[in-house]
């Protein structure tokens, strides 16, 4: 667990409960992780914030974590690389956890096409605040 | 004639030589048979007939082929010179044994009639030939690519720019079918070969050129694109139906697509600082709820009103580049129309209460699911909405209704009671940025918001109109199409079980409200 970098402590819940569900949020931008692992974990969450892509495939791969939000636009792996690794169908056990992408680019149709196959959900960060996000888990959850 | 005669005379003393020689030949066997052995007149009167029977057949064999030799011999002379033969050698006059002269004068007057047969043909040839090296060398420099196929879609001539352009042999293009050697997307479907399945069942003769057409090379992960022009003739020569001319704009729509992606990042750069301003906003109303009032909780209000506008606006960017790039792709799902406008309204409440406008929402009851891409249709209500709040000026409301209009379609219209817009401006509302129709430094905007709006509704198969009057306000009004209207090929059935939120999805949901 040394990778995990919570960047608050879990506080009060005020949603309907998640019970301490284990969220992964891949991204880089580090304000970003930073207000979503404020809402997420004072929703309840027990968050963790990974910035580098590598290390984020490594920790989803584990498979301790009900959600991952994966963002697209990451150092040294992309987002669309660890979503296609993540949910290879040659890979067993499969991988249980929900997988959310939350960007601000641009998809090309192709890339498109492979998320909607592969993931749960998907979000344009700039249209949703913290607290919108935590209910859009909520509900992939 | 002298010649026939003598083959005449030869050919008759041979014979009368070799039947002669046979009657003596019998005649002396008879007269030894009798002489030597014990045999009656009539046995050896019937054997000289036996073996003269077989000496008949030998001769007569032998003769014909001798006296038919010279036919023979100006028979090879003639297959010899005719063109379809190839492997016929010319046949040696001086051995034949008969007809000699006879063969050498008709054989000479073969080869001369031949040979001026042959000048005669080779001036046809020749301007066949002149003809073929013309067509050939201009089809060759002709500094685009150029293609021919047949009835069966087969590769019938490529010229050297095609050969070129595609980097590959004549040998690799030539008898293969066409679709194999251009696999070619085009930005619509109508496309060169239903356009020439349409031209085979219904015209002798057609032309259609398209503009953007892509060819994806995965060995290079590069596009070709160009426009392409193409003659179809159902009676044209030499089983050539189809002719295509390239025209290579790759260089410039490929900036474009360069454009898109500049854009494309532009966008992403300006999101992320929106994604803090947005959240660090968030966080601000989440603590301050209930600490603040009256003119901070104003404050409040405006600025992340302000962030949502801006927001929508780098949406606008995004989506008219799309549009620009043809990039811009519908996903049309059955949606429930009344919800996807509530949505709307309620994420632009805010933006009219800080402008103590109200809006209201009066829906038709019973309405059909609709055909939607629920991204792109949230942006058209936003930019209508937007659009009455800032020209509502004094006025404090905005109606927004949803009804079936008399032909089945359903018909949202939003109308703000305010300055209006001047008679005209009116033609050119739609036009991309055609600013705003009242004082630019009172009102902002780029004007991009309508041409968007009337490009997204006309892809959903909608329609989109405006009715003002200066002074008494502006009604903005689109139609679209319910699902079960959509022609099937439109409905996108494998996104069936997503449910789209305004900016994002969730696989088999239908709960999520922003």
């Amino acid at each position: 667990m040394d990778e995990q970098k919570n960047a608050t402590k879990p506080t009060a819940n005020n949603t309907p409960s998640p019970h301490g569900k284990k969220l992964l949020c891949i991204e880089d931008e580090h304000f970003i992780g930073e207000l979503y692992s404020r809402a997420l974990t004072k929703a309840g969450y027990d968050v963790t914030v990974i910035i580098d892509g590598m290390e984020g495939l490594k920790e989803a791969q584990t498979d301790k974590y009900d959600i991952i939000l994966l963002d697209l636009m990451i150092p040294s792996l992309t987002g669309i690389e660890i979503l296609r690794k993540l949910r290879d169908s040659t890979q067993t056990p499969k991988l249980h956890s929900k997988i959310i992408i939350t960007t601000n680019l641009e998809q090309r149709e192709e890339v498109r096409a492979d998320i909607e196959k592969q993931a749960d959900g998907y979000i344009v960060k700039a249209e949703v605040t913290p607290r919108e996000l935590v209910e859009f888990v909520s509900t992939v959850a | 004639m002298n010649h026939f005669q003598a083959l005449r005379t030869q050919i008759r003393a041979y014979l009368i030589f070799v039947i002669l020689l046979e009657n003596l030949l019998i005649i002396f066997g008879l007269w030894f048979v009798l002489r030597n052995f014990d045999v009656s007149l009539e046995y050896a009167a019937l054997g000289a007939y036996a073996v003269s029977v077989v000496m008949t057949f030998i001769i007569t064999f032998a003769a014909t082929d001798y006296a038919l030799q010279p036919l023979k011999a100006i028979w090879l002379t003639i297959l010899h010179i005719l063109p379809t033969e190839h492997h016929v050698p010319a046949p040696d006059v001086n051995k034949l044994p008969v007809g000699r002269t006879l063969v050498m004068s008709l054989s000479a007057q073969i080869y001369q009639i031949a040979s001026v047969a042959e000048q005669y043909d080779t001036e046809e040839e020749k301007t066949e030939k002149t003809l073929k090296a013309r067509s050939d060398l201009i089809a060759n420099s002709l500094p685009l690519p150029l293609l021919t196929i047949d009835k069966a879609d087969n590769v019938l001539f490529a010229n050297e720019a095609f050969l070129k352009y595609l980097g590959t042999a004549e040998a690799d293009v030539v008898g293969k079918d066409v679709y194999s050697i251009l696999d070619m997307s085009f930005p619509s479907d109508d496309t060169f070969d239903a356009w020439l399945k349409r031209s085979r069942t219904s015209t002798v003769t057609a032309t259609k050129t398209w503009e953007r057409v892509r060819v994806n090379r995965e060995e290079t992960e590069t596009a070709m694109q160009f426009d392409l022009a193409a003659y179809y003739n159902k009676d044209n020569p030499q089983g050539v139906e189809t002719l295509l001319v390239l025209f290579d704009h790759t260089d410039r729509y490929g900036q474009d697509d360069q454009a898109m992606g500049f854009i494309a990042l532009a966008v992403h750069e300006l999101r992320t600082p929106l994604t803090l301003l947005r959240g660090y906003i968030d966080a601000f109303d989440e603590e301050l709820d209930g600490k603040i009032d009256g003119e901070l909780k104003d404050f409040m209000h405006k600025m992340n009103a302000a962030a949502q506008q801006l927001t929508m606006f780098v949406n606008n960017i995004l989506n008219v580049a799309r549009i620009e790039g043809d990039q811009l792709f519908l996903r049309l799902q059955e949606k429930n129309w009344s919800s996807i406008v509530h949505k709307v309204i309620s994420d632009w409440t805010l933006r009219a209460q800080i402008r103590d406008i109200k809006l209201e929402y009066i829906v038709a009851p019973d309405l059909p699911t609709v055909g939607v891409d629920p991204v792109s249709i949230y942006e058209v209500i936003s930019n209508l909405i937007d659009n009455a709040i800032k020209y509502s000026g004094k006025s404090k409301r905005i109606v927004i209704k949803t009804a079936l209009t008399k032909d089945g379609l359903v018909e949202t219209t939003v109308q703000d009671f305010g300055v209006g817009i001047p008679e005209t401006v009116m033609p050119n509302l739609f036009n991309k940025f055609y600013r705003n129709y009242r004082n630019r430094s009172q009102i902002g905007g780029t004007g991009l918001g309508l041409y968007l709006s009337k490009t997204i509704i006309t892809a959903h198969g909608g329609n989109i109109w405006v009715r003002s009057k200066e002074g008494e306000g502006t009604t903005f009004g689109f139609t679209v199409v319910p699902y079960s209207k959509l022609a099937d090929e439109q409905k996108n059935g494998d996104n069936k079980g997503i449910m789209t939120s305004a900016h994002g999805w969730i696989k088999n949901h239908s709960l999520y409200r922003r």
